[in-house]
């Protein structure tokens, strides 16, 4: 049965439809994984019991029927908890279910638990989980990257064939990179957010995370198209995006080789290295690869810290304690209550946050700030919009330096948030990206690049990935013990 | 650089609604003044582009009632009387 652990969604499913094995026998598996496993890296906030699994499946024909899946805890389950890994939220259950977990339900997918995450989608190592601290499967000395690290710990670890994510700045690709997993950040309004906890409205996107290319394009498959409920949802039609995996290259594909990032200070040399390797296998399989510069990139984190703090204060000034979560319940007044409500139940990179982002908003500093990150923001999509004329795809690195080591940059959180960026110029311009593993370090850590490309490219992208995967044996690698 | 005065961190404070203790202003002052001095990049290469990127779309659908079970939501409120939500005392009387 353990073969069972690393197979694809569709090796699961190729079983289930030969009834080699049962719906009911493949959740026991996975069920016992996280049971057996889970303890050394603490991927799952909740894993629900089997009755209460079963009873909202619903077999279905199609590709992802009856096949286990994981959803980051930012992301509503029916009469589920949804903490976002807050204290503020630790005991509230959703009232309704996000589309996307509705629609995974609709196509018989089996939900089983609620991943660990940075609290409100807030980091890039989950240690701002106010539960539990995630650990790299790989080394569990290393975080598993964030926010959606327990997405992508699960996933690495053979516990789970595929899991939900968010990405708002890097917050899929990067711990994808970490873990040596496949994670998707569609174009923005692609998937719908409607019970997705906001964070940055204008730049949160629902993802996947998978260990195949292919189960990648069934899961955005079932989960993307239009949302009524989403008035940021874009008018696209519901498509097969495996379609496209037909494991050639599109005809005379031009990729894009963005310099610049290789060349950025601080980068680290395995990762160069195994990022031009990357480059070279899809150039023997027949891409046609220039070198291209984009100088405004090196702006983008900048941009996308004032413009994701502006917008998470103020969408977390919902969270007050008077409807649902935390409350302090001594206040004698109701402004009292506010003020030690969202003091104690907010951890303490949230509130920065918070604080940060009312300053660049506020009367004297949002021309300054505010304003200044929404010109940069339009100078990037212009700059993409450019090169897009010219290349098909880009390439960069997803990451400067593999997985580090939990705690590392607790003196020093601005290094912190520049884990964000080679991820957050995607966001900003709102166009598609995946990251796929493409080397190990000499300490056996995982490495990954980007595959990039213009709005609703996510068919293109897919089809170039998995020729990738093809040609190299980077996704076939578990780690140790599991 | 970024100068960020304790008046101003409490003032910021008082409007995200969060209470900070004596002890969490200070490194919070010199938080705030480390990551907009940072945060200051975005000026120098802004300059140069007149507009900033806003683009506004109205999206309109039908205002159609929708049946909900109100009971689920307020049995999670942490005071509830009936069909209302408890806060403590907004107004206070003489």
């Amino acid at each position: 049965m353990d073969s069972l652990a690393f197979a694809t969604i569709k090796e699961l499913k190729e079983k289930l439809s030969n009834q080699e094995i049962y719906v009911d026998e493949l959740l026991d598996f996975f069920l016992k994984r996280f049971q057996d496993h889970d303890g050394k890296i603490d991927s799952a906030l909740e894993v629900f019991d089997k009755q209460s699994i079963l009873d909202q499946f619903r077999a279905q024909g199609t590709p992802i029927s009856g096949i286990p899946g994981l959803i980051k805890d930012n992301i509503c389950q029916d009469g589920r908890i949804t903490s976002c890994a807050s204290k503020i939220l630790e005991s509230y259950r959703a009232t309704y279910d996000s589309t996307v977990c509705k629609r995974l339900k609709r196509f018989g997918a089996l939900l089983i638990g609620r991943a660990n995450m940075d609290e409100f989608a807030m980091g890039s190592s989950t240690e701002t989980s106010a539960f539990a601290l995630t650990k790299n499967p790989w080394n569990f000395e290393r975080v598993p990257g964030g926010s959606s690290g327990g997405s992508a710990a699960a996933v690495a670890a053979g516990l789970i064939p595929w899991a939900l994510g968010s990405d708002t700045g890097g917050s899929i690709r990067q711990p994808a990179a970490f873990c040596g997993v496949v994670g998707l950040k569609p174009t923005y309004g692609l998937v719908p957010r409607y019970g997705l906890v906001a964070y940055g409205s204008s730049l949160d996107q629902v993802g996947v995370f998978s260990r195949s290319v292919y189960d990648c394009a069934t899961v955005l498959s079932a989960t993307a198209g239009y949302d009524l409920h989403d008035s940021s949802s874009l008018n696209a039609r519901k498509k097969d995006y495996t379609q496209h995996i037909d494991g050639n290259l599109k005809e005379d594909l031009r990729i894009g080789v963005i310099d610049n990032t290789l060349q950025a200070d601080g980068m680290d040399g395995e990762v160069v290295t195994a990022v031009e390797e990357a480059i070279n296998v899809l150039e023997k399989a027949g891409a046609k690869v220039k070198r291209v510069k984009m100088p405004t990139l090196e702006y983008s984190a900048a941009s996308y810290f004032v413009i994701s703090r502006a917008e998470a204060a103020s969408n977390l000034a919902c969270f007050d304690g008077v409807r649902y979560g935390v409350r302090d319940k001594e206040a004698k007044r109701l402004h009292d209550m506010y003020l030690n409500s969202r003091h104690d139940g907010f951890g303490d990179e949230v509130k920065t946050r918070i604080l940060v982002g009312n300053y660049v908003l506020s009367a004297g500093h949002a021309g300054q700030f505010y304003e200044n990150a929404k010109r940069v923001q339009r100078m990037i999509r212009r700059e993409f919009k450019i090169i897009f004329g010219d290349v098909d795809l880009l390439i960069m690195p997803t990451h400067p330096a593999p997985a580090f080591k939990i705690g590392a940059f607790d003196l020093d959180k601005l290094q912190m948030d520049l884990q964000d960026y080679f991820t957050c110029p995607m966001n900003l311009a709102g166009i598609p990206a995946i990251s796929l593993p493409c080397g190990m370090t000499k300490n056996n850590l995982p490495i990954g690049f980007q595959l990039i490309g213009p709005h609703l490219s996510e068919g293109l992208i897919l089809q170039t990935a998995h020729v990738f995967q093809q040609n190299t044996h980077w996704h076939t690698l578990h780690p140790k013990g599991f | 650089m970024t100068k960020v005065t304790r008046e101003e961190v409490l003032k910021i404070a008082e409007i995200s609604h969060i209470f900070l203790r004596e002890d969490e202003i200070e490194p919070m002052i010199k938080h705030l003044e480390g990551v907009l001095s940072y945060a200051e990049g975005v000026q120098e290469v802004a300059a140069g582009i007149e507009e900033p990127s806003i683009k506004r779309v109205n999206v309109f659908r039908e205002d159609v009632v929708v049946k909900t079970d109100s009971e689920t939501i307020l049995a999670q409120a942490p005071e509830r009387e009936e069909n209302y939500f408890v806060v403590p005392v907004i107004i206070e009387t003489k």
